[in-house]
Parts: structure tokens; C-alpha cells; sequence
């Protein structure tokens, strides 16, 4: 169907003048002559007009001489006539992206549990698998062996999520179940406020009906002694009776000032479970994990340019990656090709504080168990020559510094070898997963 | 084909008609104004196959007839002609003269056949809006600067007229602002279409003093915009345009009243030190009553201007100068509502009393 106005074309063309066919024919094309009823697709009504008044019969006669059956002639405006490719369209349409951000409510019960915050959705690695196996079998058997369960980690890596995450699994378990999820600042200042209406004993009888305590970011006890004895008064009695009882902090309770060294003790003592920073893997794992989760989908290169270059943690991981989906909808460009175009730059101040180049030297001559002056040799041992390459690498990367810059930094000639270098450890970094490991956790060394 | 008409009259319908006679196309009869007389009526048309301009010529004396002359040749030759002169055109076959008291010119026209008809509004079918020209001219200029030149994403390089709530508002985004101007209230008919930027700036280009009303009629994929004498046709943009209002924050917390002026000083005054990082400058609201704006550049130095204002709220963003100031060009009051929260959701810009008109602007990553 398609040829024959190829050939109605071609037909044309010869009878009237170049001006005009390229004006009025160029990005026609025939859309359907079912049952002789012929609809053609034009760029706008003003080709409607021009090619109803003036070129009908033309086309009229030119289709019928290709034997095409023509009952009547129809005009349509097709924007994509001559469709200009759009960036969108050149991925297959499985790797469209369908941003569709939507920021709902999310409801929290009195018990200070928000449902959002599921195990199906937190993303186990390595950075966490030891506190998530030990979330699981609390779920199974509350109050037994892992009580108090104490989880500890930087900001932003889950805590709350994992600690809520159990307190909703024991909730869908067992609805009956009475749970109580409260960060330490609204603990104390209900418990100022139960003292100050002289409700203390009510306040009391609050916790002791619980099954389950769950207290976040207890580091904010500092300086609290009152409501520190009042909870661990509450902790006594709720463990006596083998009630769970989880408590999250960003550091372990004996690094916490002003914490009683008993209660210290006893919150410790079913072992401490830490949140670590997650590993490029993981945080792709996490990235792979969220983009399911909202309907998203981006490319796998977008992935892992941000999980590259957020080094802080989870919460400004996400942050970046939603942020990015977002300008994606706004701007109509995947994912990626922000990235590409340099409009997505990542946050800058999710790098690290900055560190000099001689530490950079250091701490990777140390992770190699050489000396700095080994690394700086001339030797062209393997993992001498690797470790001088990995600095490169990070100075190039981390530091920005340029190549002839380096090249004085870790003692080779000039900076083609740094360039060499550098291009050699990218290359490897795609396949060779130990030496990814090593740079990561060269990183980790250097920012933490 | 002949009319005699006064020099200023003849001067300004070509001149206006004549800007779209551009040279781009293939064919060459479009760098033409076709003039046509039927009996007693006068039309001046162009037209680039976008869109069409017609100017309706009050004459003295004419003769029926038709014929198209080189639009930009013969606007100039007019308006140098001295005013107060009577110009009298005469066609015969493709050559056109014009004589006015000791001036005689004759051009080469072409046949009028070339001319592409004009497609039509159907009357009865078109939806059609009525409003003052002022207003029209404000709204779509205050709009019009939100919108795109990317050909890629034709629906953002138009200006979205929509219906809801019995309102008609125009929008138009580039994807790192969106304007939104409701326009007329109490509207009886629905419509959603996209009407080009360029075809827009056209009729805001054709209105001129002493028009009063304006008259917009849609239909299928055209519109017609109607001003005194002059009538400007243009297609649709056949795309959908976003769903905007989803894009528009209804819940910022930090809102801020601002002294337009004033922001207007400190925020060209921000970047000027912010040339070498793409006019990225800082806003941010402190406790009691700051609203600051900060940008620096590492050769030239910094800069940190403050505003008073209550401040309920803190909190700060990172914004494009240029966006800004365009925003705020486009807001009339002396104190406007300047509207924040986090660093995704958008900066929110009204005006303090009137809330007809919403402007938009996507923070930049700090």
C-alpha cells in the first residue's frame, strides 16, 4: 500500500513543478484506501486546502493509474508525517521510562508505625544481611533470642526502616499484637510532659502493656538522666517479661556520653547489629529496587552513574535518584541522557569533605601494604605497578587533579603513563570485581 | 486589479503582513502578498504555511482583480514613500505599478494561481472566545515566555489553551518553568489545544492601538484570532501537552511576601556573580525575617543581598537568575508570593492579590 503512493509520488513529480511538489507533496503519505475510501496524511490544514483545491485531481488520477479503487478522498493532519526522532523513541519500548513520581500520605497508626516501610522493600547486601537475618527471626520469634535487638549506623542507611519494618511483619502476623514505635525525643518529652501534669504512673502503664518497644535514634538521650532512668526502669520490666524490645542509635550506647554503663551493658546484650555504608553493587541493588517500586524504569548505565557518585548514604541516594526521575518527566529526556547532557549533575556535596593527595598516596600504599615510597618506585611488580595505577585512578577521579599533576604525585615519567594508567584501571573496573571491591573500599578508607 | 489608498493605511497592513513573508520555503510565491479586491473589499494575505495573516484595507477607489508582489519589496517601497500621498496600485498580467505623485515604480509579480488558498473556519462548528485585548495581550506575553524553541518535543513549543473549571487558562512550559494565565472566567464551551508560540507572538505583534476586542474561534486543527481589521490564522500542534497542573506544588511550606522591585534589584544584582556557573544563585529564608540571595564566582567574589520579610519556615534553593528575573517581569503587583519547600518540588511565583497568573520554576541541583 505503502509503495503505491511511492509511485503516485513519482508520478506526480513529473507533472508539476519542483517548487510545488516539494512544497506540497514532500511529507505526505498515504494512511489507509480501505474500501476505496483513501485517507491521505498531510502537516497541516493549510495542505488540506492547497491539495483539495488544487492538486485533487491529480492525485485523483494518479492513484486510479496505479489501480487503486477510489470512492472518496480524505485529508488528515499528521504531526509525525515526517517524523522527527525523538530521543524517547529511539530506546525500545521496554526501556521507556515511566516516571510516574507520586508522593502519597503515608499512614501511621498510633503506634507510631508507618506502612511504608516493609522488609519486602528494604534491599539486603552485604552492607546489612547479619541485622536483616537477625530483623527475620525476631519476626518469627519476638522476645527470644534477640532481645533487645540493637542496630547502629550512620544516618540514612535504614535504621528506621528496618526497625519499622519489623514492627509492621509482627503487626501483619499477629494483629493483636501491641507495638509501640517511638523516637527517644518524643519519648522523653511525653515523659516531661506525663511528670509536669503529675500523669507519671499513666505514663508508665502505657509501656507496660506493650509487646514490643521500639525506640529510635537513642543517641538523643544525652544529657537526659531523668528520662534515661525512666526508660531503664521501662526496659527492665518489659524485658523480665520477655517482651521484644529494639532500639536503634547512630554509634553503639558505651560511645554515647552520659549513658549509665548498666544500661549500656544491657542494651548490648543480645549482641549489636550495625547498618555499613552499601557497596556499588548494592547500592544499584537498591537503586534497581526503588525504580520498581515507583514504576520507573531507567537505564541501567543511569544506575550506576549514581550509584557511583553518592557516597553519603541511602537517603541521598535516593534522593538524587528521584530527583532525577523527576527532571526526566519534567524534561522528557531518559534518564541517562540528563546525565549525559550534564543538566543532572549529581549533588557535589554528597562527595565526601576533601582530602589531599598525599593522603589519597598513603591510605592506598597502606591498603596495598607498601610503603609510600615503594608505591612511588619504579618497580614494575604487579601489584606494586596496580596499586600506583588504583592512586591514579583515584586522584583522576576523586581529586580531579590533572594527569601531569599525578604523574609527579605517585613518581611515574610524564602523564601519558597516568593516562594509560587511568584508562587501564576503568577498563578493568568493568570486569574485574576484586579490584572493584578494592577501590570501593579504598574509597570508604579515604572518606571515612 | 487596482486600488488607491492612503500611504499610512497601505504602509502599516503591509508592514504588518510582511513579517512572515520569509524567504525559508520552497516556494517561492510565499516571499509574496497576495492583493485582492472583490468588489470593494480589499485583502492583504501571506502566509508561510503555518499560519496566514490577512489585513482587511479600507480603500477609496478599486478595481476587482488579484495579483501577488514581493511582500518585503513592496512594504519598503511604501514606507518610504512620503506620507499624506494617495498610492495607487495597478496590475496588469504580472506586472504591478505603483505610482504615488512624482513616484512610479513597476515590480514583477507572480500569478495569484501559485498562492495557496487559505484553509477556512467552519462558523458553525468553531468554539468561540471573546475577550479584551489588553488582558489577551498581557496574559499570552506573561505566558509565551515559559515556552520552548526545542523542535523535539513540539508540544512545548505551544501555548496550551485548556478549560476547567468553566475557566479558559493558558499554559506554556520548557520543561524548567511552567506559566499558567487563566484568562477568561465563566466559560460555556471545552476546548484543549495547542496553538504555536510563534504563531501567538505573530498576533501580539498585529495588535496595535485602538483595538479593542479579540476574537479566537477553534476549529479541528485551526484558529482563527480576529483583531479589527486584521485576521491571523494558524495550525495546531498535533501533541499532547503535560498534565500541568500535576506539575504546579500545592502544599509548599515556606511562602514568602516579597517586595517585587526589590527582588527584582538583588536577584540581577546575584547574577552578576553568578555568569560563570550558569546564573546559579542561592535563595533561602531564615528565622525571624531573611530572605537572602547569594552567588559567587570563584575569579570575581561573591555577593549576598538581603531582603526583610517574615519568616515562618527556613529553608533554602538553588535557582537559574535569568528564570528568576523572567518570572518576576512577567508578575505585575509590588509585593509578590514567592513559594518553596525542599530542593525537588518547583518554586511557586504569584502575584500577592491576583492569582490568575502562576509561574513555576524548577530549582537546580546545588
Amino acid at each position: 500500500m505503502y509503495n503505491v503512493w511511492e509511485n503516485v509520488l513519482a508520478e506526480i513529480e513529473q507533472q508539476i513543478s519542483p517548487a510545488n511538489f516539494s512544497t506540497w507533496f514532500k511529507d505526505t503519505n498515504l494512511i489507509s484506501t480501505d474500501g476505496g475510501h483513501i485517507i491521505i496524511g498531510v502537516k497541516n490544514s493549510f495542505y488540506i486546502k492547497q491539495l483539495r483545491t488544487r492538486f485533487i485531481d491529480l492525485i485523483t488520477n494518479s492513484l486510479t493509474k496505479n489501480g487503486v479503487t477510489i470512492n472518496d478522498i480524505d485529508f488528515e493532519v499528521q504531526q509525525t508525517t515526517k517524523s522527527k526522532v525523538r530521543p524517547r523513541e529511539v530506546t525500545a519500548a521496554s526501556d521507556l521510562i515511566k516516571t510516574k513520581v507520586s508522593f502519597k500520605k503515608s499512614q501511621t497508626d498510633n503506634n507510631g508505625l508507618n506502612s511504608k516501610y516493609t522488609l519486602d522493600t528494604f534491599v539486603v547486601g552485604s552492607n546489612n544481611d547479619l541485622a536483616v537475618s537477625a530483623a527475620k527471626s525476631i519476626i518469627d520469634a519476638p522476645g527470644t533470642r534477640y532481645n533487645p535487638f540493637f542496630l547502629y549506623g550512620g544516618p540514612g542507611l535504614g535504621k528506621t526502616h528496618l526497625v519499622q519494618a519489623i514492627g509492621n511483619e509482627l503487626l501483619k502476623r499477629n494483629p493483636e499484637y501491641k507495638i509501640l514505635y517511638t523516637p527517644i525525643s518524643h519519648f522523653y518529652s511525653d515523659f516531661i510532659d506525663a511528670i509536669q501534669n503529675g500523669k507519671g504512673k499513666e505514663f508508665n502503664r502505657k509501656f507496660e502493656k506493650l509487646d514490643c518497644l521500639i525506640i529510635d535514634d537513642f543517641q538523643f538521650i544525652v544529657g537526659k538522666e531523668k528520662s534515661q532512668e525512666e526508660f531503664f526502669n521501662i526496659f527492665n520490666d518489659l524485658y523480665q517479661l520477655n517482651k521484644q524490645i529494639i532500639v536503634t542509635s547512630d554509634r553503639l550506647p558505651s560511645q554515647i556520653k552520659s549513658v549509665d554503663e548498666r544500661l549500656a551493658s544491657r542494651l548490648t546484650w543480645a549482641g549489636a547489629f550495625d547498618l555499613q555504608l552499601p557497596k556499588f553493587e548494592d547500592k544499584c541493588a537498591i537503586l534497581r529496587a526503588k525504580a520498581e517500586l515507583m514504576g520507573a524504569e531507567i537505564e541501567p548505565e543511569a544506575i550506576e552513574y549514581i550509584a557511583e557518585n553518592v557516597n553519603t548514604n541511602i537517603r541521598d541516594l535516593e534522593g538524587e535518584f528521584s530527583t532525577i526521575l523527576l527532571m526526566s518527566e519534567v524534561r522528557g529526556l531518559t534518564p541517562l541522557e540528563l546525565i549525559n547532557n550534564g543538566s543532572a549533575n549529581i549533588n557535589k556535596t554528597t562527595k565526601l569533605h576533601p582530602i589531599s593527595s598525599k593522603q589519597v598516596v598513603e591510605k592506598v600504599a597502606k591498603y596495598y601494604q607498601l610503603s609510600v615510597a615503594e608505591l612511588k618506585s619504579k618497580s614494575r611488580v604487579s601489584n606494586i605497578k596496580t596499586a600506583r595505577q588504583v592512586a591514579m585512578f583515584i586522584l583522576s577521579k576523586e581529586l580531579s587533579m590533572s594527569t601531569t599533576k599525578i604523574a609527579t604525585e605517585v613518581g611515574v615519567k610524564d602523564h601519558s603513563t597516568v593516562m594509560h594508567g587511568i584508562s587501564k584501571i576503568e577498563k578493568d573496573l568493568k570486569l574485574n570485581f576484586t579490584l572493584r571491591d578494592q577501590v570501593e573500599a579504598i574509597k570508604e578508607k579515604i572518606y571515612g | 486589479m487596482e486600488i488607491e489608498v492612503s500611504q499610512e493605511k497601505l504602509s502599516k497592513a503591509l508592514n504588518n503582513v510582511s513579517r512572515i513573508a520569509v524567504g525559508k520555503v520552497t516556494l517561492p510565491v510565499l516571499n509574496n502578498v497576495l492583493i485582492r479586491v472583490d468588489d470593494g473589499k480589499v485583502s492583504l494575505i501571506t502566509t508561510n504555511l503555518d499560519m496566514a495573516i490577512i489585513d482587511f484595507l479600507p480603500v477609496s477607489e478599486s478595481k476587482n482583480g488579484v495579483t501577488t508582489v514581493p511582500a518585503k519589496l513592496l512594504a519598503e517601497f511604501v514606507s518610504n514613500l512620503p506620507k499624506g500621498e494617495k498610492i495607487k496600485i495597478k496590475s496588469e498580467d504580472t506586472k504591478i505599478t505603483i505610482s504615488a505623485g512624482k513616484y512610479t515604480s513597476v515590480i514583477n509579480g507572480s500569478p495569484a494561481d501559485d498562492f495557496p488558498e487559505l484553509p477556512e473556519i467552519n462558523e458553525k462548528e468553531a468554539v468561540v472566545f471573546k475577550m479584551g485585548v489588553d488582558e489577551f495581550k498581557t496574559g499570552v506575553s506573561e505566558v509565551a515566555i515559559a515556552s520552548s524553541n526545542d523542535l523535539s518535543r513540539p508540544a512545548l513549543t505551544g501555548i496550551y489553551f485548556n478549560t476547567y473549571d468553566k475557566t479558559l487558562a493558558i499554559a506554556a512550559t520548557d520543561g524548567y518553568r511552567l506559566a499558567e494565565k487563566r484568562l477568561i472566567k465563566n466559560v460555556q464551551s471545552e476546548i484543549s489545544v495547542i496553538v504555536p508560540t510563534s504563531s501567538m507572538q505573530e498576533v501580539l505583534r498585529s495588535i496595535n492601538d485602538g483595538m479593542e476586542e479579540i476574537e479566537i474561534s477553534f476549529n479541528n486543527d485551526l484558529v482563527r484570532f480576529r483583531l479589527g481589521e486584521i485576521e491571523i490564522i494558524s495550525k495546531l500542534i498535533d501533541a499532547s501537552f503535560p498534565d500541568y497542573q500535576r506539575l504546579i506544588p500545592k502544599d509548599n511550606n515556606i511562602k514568602l511576601e516579597l517586595g517585587r522591585d526589590e527582588l527584582i534589584r538583588i536577584t540581577k544584582l546575584a547574577a552578576l556573580f553568578a555568569r560563570s556557573v550558569n546564573g546559579s544563585i542561592v535563595c533561602e529564608a531564615k528565622k525571624p525575617n531573611i530572605f537572602s540571595i547569594k552567588s559567587f564566582a570563584n575569579e570575581l567574589g561573591e555577593n549576598d543581598s538581603v531582603i526583610e520579610t517574615e519568616v515562618s519556615e527556613e529553608g533554602k534553593v538553588n535557582l537559574s537568575s535569568r528564570f528568576l528575573i523572567d518570572a518576576l517581569n512577567s508578575l505585575d503587583s509590588k509585593n509578590i508570593i514567592f513559594e518553596f519547600s525542599n530542593r525537588i518540588s518547583p518554586v511557586v511565583l504569584r502575584n500577592q492579590k491576583n492569582t490568575d497568573y502562576t509561574h513555576i520554576i524548577m530549582p537546580l541541583q546545588s
